[in-house]
């Protein structure tokens, strides 16, 4: 593998974890968010 | 001297999500994943599904974030073995320093999540996994003591009864049983890959039993502990958390692991050890089989719970 196939290869490695990375972030996101649900239980509507 | 070489030109190649995914043990994650979920499955009590689906990620990570520390203290040994060179670590592809920042944040960030979601007990559980399994295991038993894997084997069998807890706050004998199955597992299943992979062991200097110990004296402690282990696998029918299912698959199960282990008991071939690798395969059936009961009774609600609740 020379210096070209490398680059190229770096390149779209680093686009893939940069995808991989934010499906994990936004993932996250939304497990905090259902969780946080969850753990209010059915109390989350009874806000004065 | 390392078996392979590290690309060493003006342009290195980085690390792929693949090398990443690599550091996290797989297939280790998936066992300790089958077990956790065994235990919250079981567990007596109601979980909501999504808690349940963080208990089993925050296990999964944890599990991960442990192979990826235990890859990065343990990349001088897995350098010089055959079974272990292709890592990502000992092939250059992720430094050392950066696989114990992953494996660390990862650890820190799972067990957070667990206090914070699920409960207290269950996060601690997980902790004292990680704790186990890095310092006490990797760090100190590896390298100095045959029986490393005995004492460390403590950490691959916590998952049942992190899973337990995650359902019902608490650690009672049932889920103390389904860590001694795997505690009591863990010497065969890994002294019978070391019978066949012996040399790559001793090539490392990892007192692993056979090099420490001899081939001989290694098979008489696999038999042993075989003979320890197939009582203690009955045991959750005999307890009453456990039905005719797991009875009938966990008879049947000894009953193949007590043959294989007679076979690597009496093996002439220490070259091959074909009885070792039947066993390492068989021990992994037998340990499949026996917790796919006990979430198949659970599921199918054949299982005498009502002496639980």
């Amino acid at each position: 593998m020379d210096d070209d196939d490398i680059k190229t290869h770096n390149a779209r490695e680093r686009r893939k974890r940069s995808i991989v990375l934010a499906l994990v972030l936004g993932g996250l996101v939304l497990l905090f968010f259902l969780m946080t649900m969850v753990r209010m239980g059915g109390h989350v509507l009874d806000m004065p | 001297m390392a078996l392979v070489d590290v690309y060493a030109g003006p342009e290195r190649r980085i690390a792929s999500v693949g090398d990443y995914f690599a550091l996290l043990k797989p297939r280790v994650m998936s066992l300790v994943i089958f077990t956790g979920f065994a235990g919250l499955v079981v567990a007596p009590g109601h979980i909501h599904l999504l808690s349940a689906f963080t208990a089993l990620l925050c296990i999964a990570v944890a599990a991960g974030a442990s192979g990826a520390l235990n890859m990065a203290y343990d990349s001088d040994i897995d350098a010089v073995m055959a079974r272990t060179a292709t890592r990502p670590i000992p092939m250059g592809r992720i430094a050392r320093e950066e696989a114990l920042m992953f494996g660390w944040w990862l650890s820190v960030a799972s067990v957070t999540m667990m206090g914070l979601f699920i409960n207290l007990l269950s996060a601690a559980l997980l902790a004292f996994t990680i704790f186990f399994y890095v310092v006490v295991y990797t760090l100190w038993l590896k390298r100095s003591t045959a029986q490393n894997i005995v004492i460390g084997g403590l950490s691959g069998a916590l998952p049942p009864a992190i899973g337990w807890a995650a359902v019902t706050g608490q650690v009672t004998l049932a889920p103390i049983v389904l860590v001694a199955i795997i505690f009591f597992w863990t010497p065969p299943h890994f002294w019978a890959l070391a019978l066949f992979r012996s040399d790559d062991y001793a090539r490392a200097g990892v007192p692993m039993m056979p090099v420490v110990a001899g081939k001989a004296s290694t098979r008489r402690q696999i038999f042993a502990y075989t003979l320890l282990l197939l009582p203690i696998g009955l045991a959750p029918a005999a307890l009453g958390f456990a039905g005719p299912l797991y009875l009938a698959s966990a008879g049947l199960m000894s009953a193949w692991f007590l043959s294989a282990a007679t076979k690597v008991l009496f093996e002439r071939d220490a070259v091959k050890e074909p009885a070792a690798k039947k066993l390492f395969f068989v021990s992994i059936a037998y340990l499949f089989v026996l917790f796919a009961a006990l979430i198949a009774e659970r599921l199918i609600d054949i299982a005498p719970f009502g002496a639980w609740l």
